[in-house]
């Protein structure tokens, strides 16, 4: 498999694809969906689509596919070589989602999660064997959460495929077996691959297989801690044991957007003139978006701060309905914060 | 910084180190949408530049995990930027070796003697003309707090110069 474009960028996503068989611009055809690499820490996570038409499934099946957890490596290899020598019926195509495309979109100010993350690539998959002339008469599916709403949002993106999404479907279809393959095989070789964008001292790849439970990859991240920068980008910085390492052995970083938990307390407002030039510490306080009626903690403050639960006076009512704004004019005053424990203050 | 009832506001009388000025090289300077509250050197070479991509209309990293959004910005004509860091607290005792420094520095506050905690020493370690502002997820653009402040040297000059008096 030629990964070469993912070699020269791995920060973003990459596509790949088989030539499509003539046949199956003709006849309608079978396509599954399946993944690799969702739940390790390190690593890509690609998705597969796979293809043949209705009438060759037996010849599919006759290669023994299965699913391609319960296939060795070089097992995977030859089903994989033996699709390609089958490319006169079947054909495949995979979307490699980088480490660092994962991190930043689970972390992003709008959070984009994994399952609609995966939902999406796959929409995407299929889209585009549609864009290629496949004659795509039914798509089955391994499911990412609740097979049924994933099932129905599928089937109203394509209402003209017969939409199967199905828990272990890699194990059922050949179609999807042999996805998952696809899937496997990419991720194997871009894992072993990976061009580090970093320049590392060593080129330390004794990783384990980058799943968070396994001791040899917790070892790894917790060689790779870089103080400031965390961990190279092979790391999914969104998943919860990298992100526990973090706060454990690397500084804190603190953005504009981040929430009370992830903070601590500063002090009183003079704190904030008292520590010379060097340590002043900008606040990072949000004014809280909700009703004043709402809120549980200070009914009788007009706004509080988001971060941290400070009363905010006076408020100035945004002209957009229910936001505060003139955040550069509020004063924050002391206040307890019961919520978070942290009693601060500071300037807006 | 522990919050503590007892609340004293420092003053600061700085000293410039006139000297540090004409040896600073010129340095490489990105701002960021976040706070590392550390000061401490970092393997910005090794870590965050070969990550930079170029996708039209600027730049694009991550940092932690976050996408962030940069643009270059120029100091304005006629400004040059200093990376400017105070130098520890000094033992100003009588005869030490720093009062033959200090001779050499023009200071520019009264030559009342200095006192400890009051008088502070800041000098360059490097210069800049440009540096990559950074915001998260969008470039800064034009509405930046840091484009803002370097509009501030042509506004004070405007405020001060003299007026024609009809």
């Amino acid at each position: 498999m030629d990964l070469s474009e993912l070699e020269r960028d791995n920060t973003g996503r990459c596509r790949l694809n088989s030539p499509v068989p003539a046949v199956c611009l003709k006849q309608p055809c079978a396509l599954g969906v399946d993944e690799a690499g969702r739940g390790p820490v390190l690593g890509p996570m690609v998705y597969a689509i796979c293809y043949c038409p209705l009438s060759r499934l037996a010849d599919l099946e006759a290669l023994k596919v299965a699913d391609s957890k319960t296939l060795s490596e070089s097992e995977r290899d030859r089903l994989f070589a033996r699709m390609k020598e089958d490319g006169d019926f079947v054909g495949w195509a995979l979307d490699v989602l980088s480490p660092n495309l994962i991190s930043t979109s689970m972390l992003g100010r709008v959070k984009y999660n994994l399952n609609s993350l995966s939902h999406d690539t796959a929409a995407g998959l299929v889209q585009y064997a549609l864009d290629q002339g496949v004659k795509v008469a039914q798509v089955f599916v391994d499911t990412v959460g609740m097979p049924e709403t994933y099932q129905q949002r599928l089937q109203q993106r394509f209402p003209g495929i017969e939409v199967t999404v199905k828990a272990k479907a890699d194990s059922l279809y050949p179609v999807v077996s042999a996805a998952s393959i696809c899937a496997k095989v990419a991720r194997d070789q871009a894992v072993k691959n990976w061009k580090f964008v970093e320049k590392l001292q060593d080129s330390d790849t004794d990783y384990g297989s980058g799943y968070p439970n396994d001791p040899k990859t917790k070892a790894w991240l917790r060689r790779h801690v870089e103080p400031v920068f965390g961990f190279p980008q092979f790391v999914r910085f969104s998943w919860r044991t990298a992100q526990s390492i973090l706060e454990k052995e690397a500084e804190d970083v603190v953005w504009d957007d981040s929430v009370a938990e992830d903070q601590e307390g500063v002090g009183r407002i003079t704190a904030y003139f008292d520590e010379g030039l060097r340590s002043r510490t900008r606040l990072p306080h949000r004014v809280c978006s909700r009703k004043p009626g709402r809120h549980s903690l200070l009914h009788t403050w007009a706004a509080c701060c988001e971060s941290c639960g400070t009363a905010v006076l006076p408020a100035v009512r945004c002209r957009r309905k229910h936001h505060y704004a003139g955040h550069d004019s509020i004063a924050v005053l002391e206040a307890e914060s019961p919520r978070s424990g942290c009693q601060r203050g500071g300037v807006l | 910084m522990e919050s503590s009832d007892e609340v004293a506001v420092h003053k600061h009388r700085i000293h410039l180190r006139t000297a540090t000025l004409r040896d600073a090289a010129p340095v490489t300077l990105h701002l960021l949408p976040c706070e590392v509250p550390v000061n401490q050197p970092a393997p910005v070479g090794r870590f965050f530049t070969p990550a930079i991509r170029l996708p039209p209309p600027g730049l694009e990293v991550s940092f932690r995990g976050r996408k962030l959004r940069g643009e270059e910005v120029s100091v304005p004509p006629g400004l040059v930027g200093y990376v400017m860091v105070m130098e520890d607290k000094h033992d100003f005792s009588e005869g030490s070796e720093n009062n033959e420094e200090q001779g050499e520095q023009e200071l520019v506050e009264s030559p009342e003697a200095l006192e400890r905690d009051f008088d502070c020493f800041i000098g360059a370690t490097a210069s800049f003309s440009r540096f990559t502002l950074w915001g998260l997820e969008t470039i800064p653009g034009p509405d930046a707090k840091v484009r803002g402040a370097l509009t501030w040297p042509s506004l004070a000059a405007a405020i001060h110069a003299q007026v024609p008096e009809d």
